[in-house]
This record gives structure tokens, sequence and C-alpha cells, in this order.
């Protein structure tokens, strides 16, 4: 006993120990045996601090979390003198977290982040670290694209590196497709015959999980940009226009009502979520889907010779097409600890070199114009091409409009599928919700 | 002999200095700082700037809230009704010697031995409109048009939801009895049966008034556990569709988390915080004064 209680007692001196050295300088950590620390005092001068740069990231899926841990060591390979402090947290906590991170005295250097309305509130805020200097040295003001830029400028200042994105499109059974002699529709009509061909022959034709009800607001961006033009929509977004505008109107009652009363969607949506309504798509009871690219991680391997992709139908030839491409990127907190530190980092984020290493093994678009896309896949290119069609590139619904407004925005889609006949009722809702949350800017 | 006295009568407080800082430090400070917060318009990250009562002003104006309440009142009706007769129930046919009843006693429980995240999870691939047990089996013997979208329905999703608490806590309130029924004095039973009393004479007239302390604790537990109901919502539903399951904790979380409107959300905690204490302090009050008699 009394032995078991020394061992203990040694034990919590020894944590003490470590604990009271660990703020002195970083070596510590990777130095602690004895010997080290005796030369270290022999002689006498100060023991060089290794440089560090907190990264706090939320590429919490497997692949991704793989290819931004390769990143992070070719970053140190590169700078031997540099020691990246990285921190993978999960997706969804992430987005809670960042307030704290961001407001802390000493907050993680660099984070990953959503380009955008998402960004903007806390460059607006002066949260967000003014990156001109980079940008400029690195070249990038002309090696990204014109539009990437704009997505990552305040004020002429640019605060943001936008590094990787994916398309929207509506993805679908190409066997499907076959055996009923379908092609993939162009216009409205088509996509119509379309569904009304497939759920002849008992096949749902549009699957969609409405539990998270994001992949709803996906609809609304798609058939609000395709009916009405992307700058309605943005401004809208933007909360400059009302939502009980009968422009709005007119997307859910002769357009996405359509579809909700001829039954084309998925039964019971709202009991599944994105990826448990993708089952039926791949069990091949269902044939369309609106998603992200990122659909085809979740899809097996061995169908996805089957699944391919068409630009949402135009609806009005006349009006400008608008996609959806959400961007993911990076920055550096404002009071950073490390600035010079968390510049290099970025700068090598940035770089052709990281974003050909994340581009060909997590097959999502670079930013980068720099980048070699002679390697990319069938898949990259198509999505690739659909993009460089559209005259306009949003983010997505709620990377757009501000959180409060897209929360109760998804909530208002989710009654009018249940309910279309409170449609008046729900956008004058939406609209005194607006201007609520708008008021103040 | 003075001072041992003071000493003696000071010692509990001695004792009890530890937790109470600790419990002012971590219960007590975030309550208040909480209650500031409700009239505040603190969004995470900016500081917060005090807005009077305007919080509770759109609260009380927001039918969200009041959906969630109903939803609340629901639940808490549901929890202190089927549970407790359920629980009281089966305590009542599993304390005798019954063969196989430390069977159905341990299967009884076992279900508030999973946390319920795992509950709703589970439920949830019941509750699956196309594959899950419910439907499938609602199907098989023909029953096709009961098989519904259990969790997509706005008029079934909350007691569908309230269903999964309910079948956890009947163990949970079971067992409370069945640890009541030991201290039921025999004799007092026996005495009741010489005196000629029916088997349901017996319960309602002896036991049931002997169990008064546990039902006491049960229906506080039952309250307190419905108003905090949060977790199996935020699992199954997250408060959809539209809002249909929404529940107060639940509302706070998508406010304060979501949309960020942390000042609104204190305020929605404060009223859950009120609404608890009402209740719980209704009840001790009556609670005590009936006990004195007894």
């Amino acid at each position: 006993m009394k032995r078991y209680l020394l061992t203990l007692l040694a034990l919590v001196t020894t944590l003490t120990l470590v604990v009271a050295c660990a703020p002195q300088t970083v070596t510590v950590t990777v130095e602690r045996t004895v010997p080290v620390r005796e030369t270290v005092q022999v002689t006498v001068e100060k023991p060089v601090a290794k440089r560090i740069v907190i990264y706090n990231s939320y590429m919490s899926d497997p692949a991704p979390r793989e290819a931004d841990a390769a990143l992070v060591k070719m970053f140190e390979e590169e700078h031997p003198d540099i020691d990246v402090i990285h921190s993978t947290i999960a997706h969804e906590d992430f987005k809670q977290a960042i307030r704290a991170y961001l407001t802390a005295s000493t907050p993680p250097d660099v984070m990953t982040w959503f380009a955008g309305n998402r960004a903007r509130f806390f460059i607006d805020k002066g949260l967000i670290m003014d990156i001109s200097d980079v940008w400029e040295k690195e070249g990038w003001n002309e090696s990204y694209p014109k539009g990437f830029r704009a997505l990552s400028t305040v004020n002429d200042k640019q605060y943001f590196l936008p590094a990787s994105w994916y398309w929207w499109a509506v993805y679908y059974r190409k066997d499907i497709f076959d055996q009923y002699g379908l092609k993939p529709p162009q216009t409205w009509d088509e996509f119509l015959q379309v569904c009304e061909t497939l759920k002849k022959n008992g096949i749902t034709p549009i699957t969609i999980g409405t539990k998270y009800p994001w992949t709803a607001a996906g609809w609304f961006d798609y058939l609000n940009m395709r009916v009405n033009g992307p700058e309605f929509h943005i401004n809208l977004m933007l909360g400059k226009e009302r939502y009980d505008d009968p422009r709005v109107k007119k997307v859910f009652t002769d357009y996405w009502g359509v579809l909700i009363q001829k039954g084309y969607f998925l039964e019971n949506a709202a009991a599944y979520s994105w990826s448990e309504a993708l089952q039926f798509m791949i069990e091949g009871k269902a044939a369309m889907y609106l998603m992200g690219d990122f659909i085809r991680d979740s899809y097996p391997d061995e169908l996805e010779g089957n699944l391919d992709f068409f630009r949402f139908p135009i609806i009005d030839p006349n009006v400008p097409i608008g996609e959806d491409a959400p961007t993911d990127g990076f920055f550096i907190a404002a009071n950073s600890q490390h600035p010079e530190e968390a510049k290099l980092f970025l700068a090598f984020l940035g770089s052709v070199k990281a974003q050909q290493y994340f581009a060909d093994t997590l097959g999502r678009l670079p930013t980068n114009m720099g980048v070699d896309t002679s390697k990319f896949t069938p898949v990259q290119l198509k999505g690739l091409e659909l993009i460089k069609g559209a005259d306009y590139v949003a983010q997505f619904y709620d990377r757009d409009t501000t959180p409060e407004m897209a929360e109760k925005g998804m909530a208002g889609f989710m009654e009018f599928w249940d309910n279309p006949g409170a449609i008046d009722d729900i956008l004058a809702r939406l609209e005194a919700a607006r201007q609520e949350i708008f008021a103040g800017q | 002999m003075a001072r041992r006295t003071v000493l003696y009568r000071l010692s509990p407080y001695l004792f009890l200095i530890v937790p109470l800082i600790i419990y002012c430090i971590w219960v007590v400070g975030p309550m208040l700082y909480t209650i500031y917060l409700s009239f505040t318009n603190w969004d995470g990250v900016s500081s917060p700037a005090v807005i009077g009562w305007r919080n509770y002003q759109k609260l009380f104006r927001d039918p969200v809230f009041y959906i969630s309440l109903t939803n609340n009142l629901k639940w808490m009706l549901c929890f202190i009704t089927i549970p407790v007769v359920g629980g009281l129930a089966l305590a009542l046919a599993l304390n005798r010697n019954i063969p196989g009843a430390k069977f159905f006693k341990t299967s009884f429980y076992s279900p508030m031995v999973l946390s319920l995240v795992v509950c709703g999870l589970i439920w949830s691939w019941m509750y699956h409109p196309a594959k899950g047990l419910i439907n499938e089996s609602l199907r098989l013997i023909g029953l096709d048009a009961l098989a519904k979208g259990w969790l997509s329905d706005r008029r079934l999703v909350m007691w569908a939801i309230i269903a999964v608490g309910v079948w956890r806590q009947v163990g949970y309130v079971m067992v409370l009895y069945l640890a009541g029924l030991q201290g039921v004095d025999p004799t007092l039973v026996d005495a009741s049966r010489v005196d000629g009393c029916s088997n349901w004479q017996t319960i309602w007239h002896v036991i049931l008034p002997l169990l008064s302390p546990v039902t006491v604790v049960v229906v506080v537990i039952s309250i307190i556990d419905s108003l905090r109901a949060f977790d199996l919502v935020s699992v199954m539903t997250r408060g959809g569709p539209y809002y249909s399951s929404s529940v107060l904790a639940n509302f706070m979380y998508i406010e304060a988390f979501n949309n960020y409107k942390m000042g609104y959300g204190a305020a929605i905690s404060v009223i859950l915080f009120i609404l608890s204490a009402v209740f719980i302090f209704l009840y001790l009050w009556r609670v005590m004064q009936t006990e004195m008699e007894y």
C-alpha cells in the first residue's frame, strides 16, 4: 500500500513538473530526456524556440482528414523550423466552437472556414486578419480566378483563402434512365416528362432526405435562380428583397409545388437524413438526387459507374444561369499570436503544390489556376465545365444568407412541403423574420 | 466547552465549504450569468449589449415558443401518467415470487441502461417508414393503412418520440416502486387481509398510501425529465418537420448554437428554469405538508 502511494506521489510530482515545464519552450516536448536537458544547460545559448503555428481544422471525415494531415506534414518538411500544432474538430462542433476560438486572447492561428457570408460575418467584426500582403506576394491576384478573389475581398482587401470547392447538380442513375429510354433533361418540360415516366414505372423520380432540411434549400436555390435569376436570388439572400414578393411565391406555386403535388419526391422524406435517402437511389428505387458532389463519397465505389449528373434544368432560357458551388478555405485569426508563421502556412495551403495534392487525392476542385488539370478524372472535368458555363456562382442557401434566416427559411420550406396551401402565411412569416434579422444591417 | 460547541455547530458548514464553492462557481455563477445574458443581444462574438426585455417580448410573440411549450406539456402529461401507472403495475406484479420475476425485472429495466441517444437511434430505425420494424410488421399482417411516416408526419411525430421516452421510463419507475415495496411493512398487509380486504382494497387503501413518498419522487423525476427532454428530439428529428416536434430545450439549443442568438437562447432557458422551479416547488411544498400528517 505504501509503495503504491509512493508511486502515485511520484507520478503526481512528475506530472506537475511536466505541466510547469511546458510553457517555457516548445522544445521541451520534443527533448525531455534528462541528458539533453543537461546539454541545453551547458551550452549557455538560449534554447532556440521552435516556431509554431496553431491550425484548427474541421476536416473530420476520414478521407479529407488524411489529406489534411498529409498537407501539414508537407509544410513541416518544407519549413523544418516550424511546428504545426494541428487539431481536427468534428464539422458540426467546429461551427459552434469557432466563435470561442476567435474571441479568445490566444486563438488558433489558421482555421478552415466557408467562403462568403459566413466569413464576411467575422471579417466585419474585425476577427479575421487582412492578408492582402500574402495575396500580393504569392501572386494570387493573378493565379486565382476573379470570382474567387471577389469572394475573399472586403473593401479592396483580401481576408480569405478559397482553397477547394465542389459543384451541385442533379445526380441520376444512368442504368435506370437507359432502361426507360430517358435522356438527361435540359429544360423544365423535359424534366417533368422524365419524372412522369419514372413515376409511371414505379420508380421514385427524385429522392431527398429532409430530416436536416438543407437538402430542400438546394431545391429552393436552384428553382429561384432558374425562375428569377441569380441576381434576384442573391439579393434575397442578402435581405434586400422581400420574401412575400410574388416572384418568390411563383417558385413555390408554379414549380416546387407541382413536383410535390405530383408525388415526384420520395415519400416521407422528412424521416430521412440526406444519406439515408441516398439508399433508395443505391437500391435502384429512386432515380435522381439534387446534391453536392460529395454524394460520390457516400456512393458505393462498385456502383459509381451508374452514377452521373446533369445541370439543373433550365426553366427560362432568358435568365442567366446560376449554380451552387460552395467554397471552403482558410483564414488567419485577427489576433493570431504567430502571424508570420501563419502567413507562411497559409501561403503554402494556397500554393499550387498543396492544391494539386488536395485535388488529386480528394477529387475536389482547386481554386488556383496553376493546378495541372491534365490528371483530372472525367467527372472532375465535367464538373469544372458545369461551373465554367455558369453566369453566376452562389455558395448555398445556408451560406449565402445569415444562419438565423437560413434556419427559419428552411423550416418554412418544410412547412410548405407538408401544406402547400399555406404558402401565403409562410412567406408572410419569413418576410417578418427577414425584416427583423436584417434590421440592423 | 463553549469552543467545542461552536466548532461542533460550525463543522457541517466547514465540511460543506468545498462543495459549496464548487457549486457556486459551476452552477450558481453560470445560472446568474445566463439570466444576465437573457437581457442582452449577445451573438457569441461581439460584446453583449443590454437590450432590456426585448428577448422576452420576442419570445412571447414567437409561435415556435408556444409549439415547444405545448410539446413539453404533452410530454409531461404522458410522463406523469403512463410510466407511473405502468411502472407501479409492473412493480406490484413482479414483487411476488413468480417464476422468472428476475428476468422480467431485468428486461424492463434494461432500456434505462442505454443512453437516450442510443434509444433515439434505435427507434429511428424502428420508425423507418420504408424498412422499419414497425411498418414492416404492420404490412406483414395486412395493416398497410397503419404504416405511417412516424417521424415525418407532423401530427404523429411528437407522440412517436414521447413513446420512446415512455418506453424507457417505465422500467425506471418500476425499479423505484420495487424498492419502495421493500419498505412496506408486511404486517400491515397481513392485517388488512385479516380484516377481509380484497386484493384491490389492500393495494388502494394500504400499499398505495405507504408508497406515497416514492410516488412523490417518481412524479418529480418525471416532471424534471419531461422538461429537460432534449436528447431524443435532437437525435430523432431535431425538432422537425418544421418545429412540430420542437421542445423548449431543443428550441433553445437551435437559437443559441445554430442561429447564434445567445441572448435569445438564454431567455428561453430562463423561462425553462422558471417552469421547472415552479412545478418542483409546488409539488415539494404540497408533499411536505402531507408528509407531516403521516
